[in-house]
């Protein structure tokens, strides 16, 4: 391997009869400057002769072959050239004709592996690393296994160990890529290694998939149990708020979530809503001035409580009167009545049945919490929630600071897919203000973010501007390409490669190391519970469907056409379904089209029997 | 704009009926031609393609060794100007290295007269002579090297007789001494065997006509026509030829081979044919592959002669008015 062409400090030509070049791979040029390291950032093989344009004649691959039977390979006239660009920029252009080597390991561990595994998190593979791996130490072999498109493979590159501890000073992580580019599945890796850490973690799951109690097949042997690390909570089922906790701020924000309020609705909000009000109370009261300004003035509702039947009547009245007089200039009708809508419904949604304790002691413990819910659920709840952990977290930092006695508060990480949901850009939503909030002051109170989707053009520019470290998986848009560009140090001969990346194959940009590693994820320990096939679900079901029937009916066979009602009528009996007739003919010719009953012609129509 | 002068198109008008009416014999197609040819000339065969086995065979026998030469000036006119020669000898046997050899020639240090019209032939007949020299030279090392079971020469065979004569009686006799295939492959051929028989039978046919101008579109894809031997015998030059339709192309090439092989005439039209792409211009791969790399270009003669001449001397003598002409 040498140096070609013109060359200058950072970027150059080099290339190689016998070797072929990998794109990201590592190569030391022996300069006169002394030795100077470079990766691969493109990589071309060139033939003079195929496919084959001497003076520009096709030739065809006949007359190849018949030069091959003659002793002459035209194959062996390829060149392999690759453009090295090199880390740290040298002080002269580079010599053209330099020695180009494969570096050893000790030369280039400072760049690849500079975290020990203990202080890390065990990612995956760097790519294009296979040549150093018998040369590195033990403690960073047989830690992983990969999936290749021959199955599981054991692992035979270098280790990507993501620096945890120097999330202090560059906190945040953000996952791109589109669907089916293995970002979910990068995530989920993500945070198996934030469970084996034991690092406090929250994460927003609208997709109901981060569970992590499934081993996938390929994993049998070597099951790793995280049954201890994780707690799964559904909004509304396990976790919610507690409504007498709530302050107005905090309502409102929950009331907000779904649409924003207007500012009569806030000023609702504001008026009717009293401290320690349970939800009971406060949904009264705006009930109860509903229905007073439905009656329109004071006189018709003195009317009210002096045609009243009984005294409960009238002094339900009388409290509505005095809710008018007092509110009904400051509180509009249809303002009283949305709040009362959105209230209902979130109650509705089981939101103020339960309360977050529980999240808040399994962070304690060093749990990973999945909290699930539907998107809008998760906006709503995620607002609240996070609004109200990292102030306990950041009241506590501040008091320590302070020297003065606060509850403890772990510091800990919050993860979210598709978080374009949760922090749109272009326009206000609740849950973006915490977020915003967390991206640009959390790394001082120890609160981090990992924020995935597909579409990082969509997602809020100031919080794109906090990720530090960046894993970037296939993306095929141009805009969301572009954005990547704009927001890493991804080259542009990268950016290139984005749309073509495998699945699994991430680029993976950070502020600690200064520049782009090529990766690709380990294979999961574990399995997202939607990982069957929609189609093999389909048979799966009609199959049982088919086997069900065949137990119903396997022991009143034969049936003819002729005593239909018969056999409905036995099936009502013995099994306590219900079948019209035309529905049990429908479901004997299924079963007869699938083999599984035989099916004779009689005088009086078809009877259909045991095989 | 760019007008274009209407005495040049008349002019053009009036070259093309001129032309049509010289040829109105050939592109009347009042002359059965193929039948002419098969008549008078020579016999026209179908050939087949080597298959695997007598490729594997000559591979046995040593493989194939291309010849050819390039030439390159670099300079104004007369004498000022410097021509390097390049030969290269390469084996389709990947253990046989290349041969290249290298010549320079200036007439600043030969001692010409000074007679422009003159000087004008020497100066073709120079560079003639020391291009088939080089070839021949570079022929013979490689085939003493190794023996091939054939070598073929760019360009047709009669060059080396008029211009390196002895170098390529050696030659001969090496090859006939070691069995080699002695042939010479011609894209562009210049021979008037068929013209001069035309013209003994129509005598309204004046001036001079080429072989190339009567085969153009008369062979068939894998045609060859295997000239008698009397008409060889009448050119005197010791070969056999024969024109061959080896690609597409509606051009043929020529092939010629020492008397003595003429036997094997087929049997290497053969071997061209198999190693010549079918949509190309009918030249095999080999050779353009050996002319494309025995080829010096302009850029790296000027860079050469930068570097291993004195500024002074290089300037003074070797650069043209044109060379710096950037319009």
């Amino acid at each position: 391997m040498k140096v070609l062409g013109i060359t200058t400090q950072q970027e150059f030509y080099v290339g190689s009869k016998e070797r072929n070049f990998r794109i990201n791979e590592f190569l030391v040029v022996e300069d006169r400057q002394g030795d100077l390291i470079g990766e691969v950032v493109e990589a071309e093989t060139f033939n003079r002769y195929i496919p084959l344009n001497v003076y520009g004649d096709f030739v065809d691959a006949s007359v190849i072959e018949s030069m091959k039977a003659l002793g002459y390979d035209v194959d062996e006239e390829t060149i392999y050239v690759a453009k090295l660009r090199l880390l740290e920029e040298a002080l002269y252009p580079v010599e053209t004709g330099s020695d180009v080597r494969i570096p050893r390991f000790s030369e280039i561990k400072n760049l690849m592996l500079r975290t020990r595994k203990e202080d890390g998190l065990c990612l995956g593979v760097i790519r294009n690393t296979d040549s150093l791996y018998d040369e590195c130490e033990d403690e960073f072999k047989d830690l992983l296994y990969t999936f290749e498109e021959r199955g599981l493979v054991k692992q035979r590159e270098l280790p990507y160990i993501m620096d945890l501890k120097s999330m202090h000073h560059y906190p945040h992580i953000g996952v791109f890529g589109g669907s089916g580019s293995g970002k979910s599945f990068g995530l989920r890796v993500l945070l198996e290694e934030l469970m084996q850490k034991e690092i406090p973690t929250i994460v927003l799951d609208p997709h109901y998939e981060m569970d992590f109690s499934d081993c996938p097949d390929y994993f049998k042997d070597e099951k790793r149990d995280f049954n201890g690390s994780f707690k799964c909570l559904q909004v509304g089922v396990h976790v919610g708020v507690k409504f007498e906790d709530l302050t107005a701020g905090d309502l409102k924000n929950l009331l907000d979530a779904s649409s924003p309020l207007s500012d009569a609705m806030n000023n609702v909000v504001d008026v009717l809503f009293k401290n320690k009000d349970s939800y009971l109370s406060f949904s009264n009261r705006l009930q109860a001035l509903t229905e007073a300004q439905e009656e329109g003035s004071v006189q018709r509702i003195q009317q009210k409580i002096e045609t009243a039947k009984n005294n409960d009547e009238k002094e339900a009245w009388e409290l509505r009167k005095e809710l008018f007089m007092q509110y009904d200039k400051t509180c509009p009708y249809n303002s009283v009545k949305g709040i009362l809508w959105r209230l209902r419904r979130l109650y509705n949604e089981g939101i103020f049945s339960k309360d977050s304790r529980d999240i808040e002691n399994y962070l304690k413990d060093g749990f990973l919490v999945v909290i699930q819910g539907n998107t809008r659920i998760l906006q709503v709840y995620s607002t609240y929630l996070l609004n109200n952990i990292y102030h306990k977290r950041r009241e506590y930092k501040d008091a320590q600071y302070k020297r003065v006695e606060a509850p403890y508060f772990p510091p800990f990480i919050v993860v979210t897919d598709e978080a374009h949901n949760f922090a749109p850009k272009g326009y206000d939503s609740p849950s973006k203000s915490i977020l915003k909030e967390i991206s640009q002051e959390g790394r001082k109170y120890g609160v981090f973010l990992a924020l995935a989707t597909q579409r990082p053009t969509l997602l809020d520019e100031t919080i794109t501007a906090q990720l530090n470290t960046k894993l970037i998986f296939r993306t095929v848009r141009a805009s969301d390409i572009d954005t990547i560009k704009e927001e890493t140090d991804i080259t542009s001969e990268e950016a290139k490669r984005l749309p073509y990346l495998r699945t699994g194959d991430v680029f993976i940009s950070s502020a600690v190391v200064g520049r782009t590693i090529f990766a690709r994820i380990r294979a999961a320990y574990t399995i997202s519970p939607h990982t069957q096939n929609p189609f093999d679900e389909l048979r799966q079901k009609k199959d049982e469907d088919d086997e069900k029937f065949m137990r119903i009916i396997s022991n009143k066979l034969p049936i003819s056409e002729m005593d239909l009602l018969n056999a409905v009528m036995e099936i009502e009996r013995d099994e306590k379904i219900t079948l019209a007739q035309d529905e049990l003919i429908q479901k004997l010719e299924n079963l007869y089209k699938k083999n599984l009953i035989g099916r004779e012609s009689t005088p009086f129509g078809y009877r259909y029997i045991k095989l | 704009m760019l007008s274009i002068n209407d005495e040049l198109k008349t002019k053009l008008t009036d070259l093309n009926g001129e032309i049509a009416k010289k040829y109105s014999p050939i592109l009347n197609n009042n002359l059965d031609m193929k039948l002419f040819l098969e008549q008078n000339i020579g016999t026209i065969v179908t050939l087949k393609k080597l298959d695997d086995k007598e490729l594997a065979r000559i591979k046995e026998k040593g493989g194939l060794i291309a010849v050819d030469g390039s030439t390159n000036r670099k300079g104004g006119s007369f004498p000022h100007y410097i021509e390097l020669y390049q030969g290269l000898a390469k084996s389709t046997n990947p253990d046989v290295d290349d041969v290249y050899l290298t010549d320079i020639y200036t007439p600043i240090l030969s001692e010409i007269k000074e007679n422009p019209l003159e000087d004008v032939e020497l100066e073709t007949d120079e560079k003639n002579w020391r291009l088939a020299q080089i070839e021949v030279k570079t022929a013979l090392e490689s085939v003493k090297k190794k023996t091939p079971y054939a070598l073929v020469m760019d360009g047709g065979l009669i060059r080396y007789t008029i211009y390196a004569k002895e170098l390529w009686k050696e030659l001969v006799e090496y090859c006939l001494l070691n069995d080699v295939i002695l042939f010479g492959t011609i894209k562009d051929i210049k021979t008037k065997i068929i013209g001069e028989e035309i013209k003994n039978r129509y005598e309204d046919l004046k001036g001079l006509i080429y072989d190339r101008e009567v085969l153009f579109g008369q062979l068939q894809y894998k045609e060859m026509l295997v000239i008698y031997d009397e008409l060889n015998k009448k050119e005197q030059s010791g070969f056999s030829s024969g024109f061959l339709r080896s690609s597409k192309s509606p051009n043929v090439i020529g092939i010629d081979i020492i008397e003595e092989q003429r036997h094997l005439l087929v049997d290497m039209a053969r071997l061209v044919l198999t190693l010549t792409p079918e949509n190309s211009r009918g030249v095999p791969l080999f050779l353009d592959i050996v002319d494309k790399e025995v080829k010096i270009s302009d850029d790296l003669i000027k860079a050469l002669l930068e570097k291993y001449l004195d500024r002074d001397i290089y300037e003074r003598l070797f650069v043209s008015e044109r060379d710096k002409r950037n319009l």
